[in-house]
């Protein structure tokens, strides 16, 4: 009798085993640290950690996200800890010698150092001082020390003019969009001088002065709403109704 | 001497269990919760629980200050439990004393196994705990709305904490005890869950109790949580589901 419900145990849990996964929430649900997400055989992708008895969970406040044989949570909340290969606009916070120090909106500040044996223009890019605007690559980022940032290449290095908006980091994709849709829309109507750093810092360089209150008011609203899908639409709405385009794109007057 | 001298009441719990405010032994205050209320912060949670008024903030991961404190593999977190001056029916002496050096360590500890520090190594994660008005249960009023100001923050969690407090008073074991029965009561046990997995993170005890009441405490506290649990569960999701609530009465 034991020996036959243990093998019934064991039938049980092979079956599970073999069986598609359980999943507890629908895709693009809102979720809350702790939520149970699914049982079974499917991969926890990001924010997403397994308890101890095989339940996947949410770590963050964010969108359900299932996928085939895996799922992640899309966060709605934290900051921006740094990754190999992202673009940041960061401000020059210090220079120290040849080490130069640059906000990143981050928990870990990140240091350029300057390549040695440059000279004349190419060593000229490197002339910052505290308080410039620069667009950096993440080169290397360990965890530990500060990232360290790459100015090297096409169109990094210092800022000039423009102007700054703050987005929380989480919604940088939907800024840049399915395949740059987004960032596409934005170019298109309100100017091409736009860049997107992945730490949540905007820079562009506005036509006008109304160019820029609508951007602040286009980025404020994607950040707002980018929970809610259809968020291109709106988007789009509310440049429309705004009246400073005329039809063919450009704007209707000056400020 | 205060201007207002506070007695005992003649009784705390009648002989069918009703209180002095009027509530039955299992019954809790009321709970309002707010999150996101400072836009300075990187999250926050105001609670308002019977007469208490709590004020949670949260900044961080940010880098540490002074730096040789970071540690090397995980975050540092830092708690600071604070009561106003005018939180108490006598101006209360400002800055840290014993009580809240007490209660920002165990705040802190019953916060700390519910953050995954491990993945913001070398940075901090400071954690703020104001009482604006204070109404017995402070402490547990203080983890639950820090919990919630963790998860606004984006910090990652492996779920909420909540706490609440369970009593002794006289043969009764009374939930969410009030001011007077924290005050005259038998005994008095703060107690908070990690709650997805009912793990205890804090647990104190003042005032002897016998092990049958100790067991029944620890039942009701838990029945308790799972009430209060849905409160800040509510409170978390509310911000979210008004903007997209907002969204269809516009007809977008």
């Amino acid at each position: 009798m034991e020996r036959l419900r243990s093998s019934e145990k064991r039938g049980k849990a092979l079956k599970l085993g073999r069986n598609e996964p359980k999943i507890l929430v629908a895709n693009r649900d809102l979720v809350l640290p702790g939520q149970p997400l699914a049982v079974g055989p499917i991969r926890p992708g990001d924010y997403v950690y397994v308890d101890k008895r095989g339940v996947l969970r949410s770590t963050k406040v964010g969108l359900a996200d299932i996928r085939e044989g895996e799922i992640r949570v899309v966060p709605l909340a934290g900051s921006y800890i740094p990754r190999e290969g992202d673009l940041v606009v960061g401000t020059v916070s210090k220079v120290a010698g040849n080490t130069i120090l640059v906000n990143i909106n981050s928990a870990y500040p990140g240091v350029i150092i300057p390549p040695r044996g440059l000279r004349g223009r190419a060593r000229a890019k490197y002339n910052l001082s505290p308080g410039d605007l620069v667009l950096a690559k993440i080169k290397a980022f360990d965890g530990v020390s500060a990232p360290l940032l790459s100015i090297e290449g096409e169109g990094l290095g210092k800022l000039v003019g423009g102007r700054v908006y703050m987005i929380n980091p989480t919604r940088v994709p939907r800024v840049i969009g399915k395949r740059q849709s987004m960032l596409m829309l934005l170019k298109s109507k309100l100017g091409p001088e736009i860049v997107v750093g992945q730490n949540g810092v905007i820079w562009y360089n506005p036509k006008s002065l109304k160019h820029a209150l609508l951007m602040e008011q286009v980025l404020a609203k994607i950040e707002r709403e980018s929970h809610v899908s259809g968020l291109s639409d709106r988007v789009l709405r509310l440049i429309e109704s705004s009246g400073i385009l005329d039809p063919r794109g450009s704007e209707a007057g000056e400020v | 001497m205060p201007l207002i001298v506070e007695k005992k009441p003649e009784v705390l719990i009648t002989e069918d269990g009703i209180r002095t405010d009027g509530r039955g032994p299992l019954d809790l205050r009321p709970i309002k919760i707010q999150v996101g209320v400072l836009s300075r912060a990187d999250g926050s949670a105001y609670l308002e629980w019977g007469g208490n008024r709590v004020l949670a903030a949260v900044f961080g991961p940010r880098e540490v200050h002074p730096k040789h404190m970071a540690l090397p593999d995980r975050a540092l977190l830092r708690c600071r439990y604070n009561m106003a001056p005018f939180s108490t029916p006598e101006r209360k002496r400002p800055g840290p004393d014993r009580r809240s050096v007490e209660l920002s360590k165990v705040i802190r500890e019953a916060l700390l196994p519910s953050i995954f520090l491990e993945r913001y190594p070398g940075t901090a994660i400071d954690v703020f705990v104001e009482i604006l008005r204070s109404d017995a249960g402070t402490r547990v009023a203080g983890v639950t709305a820090a919990s919630l100001a963790l998860a606004d923050a984006g910090i990652e969690m492996r779920g909420l904490v909540t706490a609440v407090a369970v009593g002794r008073v006289e043969d009764w074991v009374v939930v969410d005890p009030n001011h007077d029965e924290d005050q005259w009561g038998d005994a008095d046990i703060p107690v908070a869950f990690l709650m997805e997995e009912k793990e205890i993170t804090l647990l104190q005890l003042d005032g002897p109790m016998t092990q049958e009441q100790f067991d029944k405490a620890l039942e009701l506290a838990s029945q308790a949580a799972d009430l209060i649990y849905e409160v800040q569960k509510e409170a978390l999701r509310r911000p979210y589901e008004a903007v997209r609530l907002e969204i269809l009465r516009r007809g977008e």
